[in-house]
């Protein structure tokens, strides 16, 4: 569950993005964020991540307040798809790519194996796992980011425009896996503006405009 | 605002920079170092910028000149100790004055560039052309200046996703370390070859480079003020320079 308590927020001084926010996120539901460009969408989603920490109130993941975590804590509690893929893959292939934190920190080799199969098969990248992830399309690399975000396990998702640059295909790709992760309990908050897209899958659609969040649905 | 109306000259503003910043460095003295940083947050204020927000920006590298200070004084021999701890200088007065003196310094030549901030960079190209600079030379400046804040963006949202996955940046155990920057370096190589690329398709198809001489629809014309500010830099320069040699 994912709590805001009367949050605002400036990037600088006396230029408030969001005011006064209160809002709750039920774990197992998924939430779509719309509103215009610029409107606030993605600083809403940072916050909501604990990325962002709040100028003023709190926000609250499993009731613990982001201010008290740090980042490298925070991600096994919620995971945040960027905007742009690219900032978010960091290996030379993309096998590597879904194992290199595991293997940083010193984990079994077999144990890492297995989940890495395990993802590579359920998000349809076996093809291409030993690509350089940087040449891979753009809804490859958003499955890799997604993928790899997902090792951690966390028990909320966030996603900054998922759809943009997807064809058909890939987004039907991109609508199986929020299916998937939907029926296993996972939270979600999808920023788009993909009418289509929310209609499939929308629980509840919140609207950031002018610095408030208003539910319209 | 009275700073808004004077439009001054992209050349007067370089001559402007490359006056205090090289004051920067001649100079040892810190009281005049200090006045030169007062002169530099001046002609950030003249020049249309925003003093104020400079200064709380360089705040964040107090703790690097407080390292300073440690190092110099635990590496440099001579000098009274100010500080210490069982016989051991931690603190020495020279420590202090070469800690103090690079981060007036860091300051001074941050300021300077604040003031080519406040120029537009299309004028900056042209103001180093008419200077006689080549013309690619001066387009990859501008665009030095031009990429700066987006690839901030970018570092700052590297850093946070690998740390969300779950690497705890603090506290790499020594042997990892260098295997994580290399993890983080891919990211931050590729974008810049990526924007590279594109940057470079699209000079192509605007045919950059096509024709030996290239033309301008604008030309910059130095004013009456430019002429007595570019004077005034002379004249401070001068006078800097001459105080800094009776101190001697
Ligand atoms: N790092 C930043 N520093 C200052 N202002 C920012 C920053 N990021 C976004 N903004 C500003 O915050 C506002 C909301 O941006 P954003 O949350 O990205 O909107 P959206 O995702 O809805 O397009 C915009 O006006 C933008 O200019
Ligand atoms: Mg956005």
């Amino acid at each position: 569950m994912i709590v805001l308590e009367n949050v605002s927020f400036c990037y600088t001084a006396d230029n408030w993005i969001l005011k006064q926010v209160d809002l709750e996120i039920a774990n197992g539901s998924c939430t779509f964020v719309v509103g215009p460009n610029g409107g606030g969408k993605t600083t809403l989603g940072k916050l909501m991540a604990g990325i962002l920490k709040p100028s003023l109130g709190d926000v609250y993941l499993e009731q613990q307040n982001t201010k008290d975590l740090a980042l490298f804590q925070i991600g096994t509690k919620v995971g945040y798809l960027f905007q742009e893929p690219e900032r978010q893959i960091f290996a030379a292939t993309v096998r590597d790519e879904l194992a290199f934190v595991m293997d940083l920190k010193e984990m079994a080799k077999e144990e890492i194996n297995k989940r890495v199969e395990a993802a590579l098969e359920r998000f349809q990248l076996k093809e291409v796992e030993n690509s350089y992830p940087f040449q891979l399309s753009r809804g490859e690399k958003q499955r890799l980011a997604l993928a790899a975000i997902l090792m951690h396990q966390p028990s909320f998702l966030i996603l900054d425009e998922p759809t943009t640059g997807l064809d058909l295909e890939r987004k039907e790709i991109l609508s199986q896996v929020i299916r998937q992760l939907k029926e296993q309990g996972i939270g979600m908050v999808i920023i788009s503006h993909d009418e289509k897209f929310i209609q499939n899958h929308a629980d509840r659609i919140l609207m950031v405009d002018g610095g408030e969040v208003k539910d319209v649905g | 605002m009275w700073a808004k109306m004077i439009c001054l000259d992209p050349r007067t503003k370089l001559f402007m920079v490359l006056t205090v910043s090289s004051l920067a460095v001649f100079i040892t003295n810190l009281s005049l170092l200090l006045c030169v940083l007062l002169l530099a947050l001046a002609a950030v204020a003249f020049t249309g910028g925003n003093p104020l927000g400079l200064l709380k920006k360089l705040k964040k590298f107090l703790l690097i000149f407080v390292v300073i200070v440690f190092v110099q004084s635990i590496f440099t021999k001579g000098g009274q100790p100010v500080w210490q701890v069982l016989n051991f200088t931690v603190v020495s007065d020279l420590g202090l004055v070469r800690g103090l003196q690079m981060i007036l310094r860091f300051f001074i030549i941050i300021s300077s560039a604040a003031i080519m901030t406040t120029a537009k960079p299309r004028e900056i190209i042209q103001g180093l052309v008419q200077c006689k600079i080549p013309y690619e030379l001066a387009f990859m400046v501008t665009i030095a200046i031009r990429f700066l804040p987006i690839l901030r963006d970018e570092v700052n949202d590297i850093l946070t996703a690998i740390q969300l996955r779950g690497v705890n940046l603090k506290q790499i155990p020594l042997m990892k370390r260098l295997k994580t920057y290399a993890y983080l370096i891919m990211p931050m190589i590729t974008s810049v070859l990526l924007k590279a690329q594109e940057l470079s398709v699209a000079m192509e198809m605007r045919a950059f480079r096509a024709y030996p001489r290239r033309t301008s629809l604008r030309t910059l014309k130095m004013q009456k003020q430019d002429y007595l500010i570019i004077a005034l830099c002379f004249f401070v320069f001068l006078l800097v320079v001459v105080l800094a040699l009776k101190i001697k």
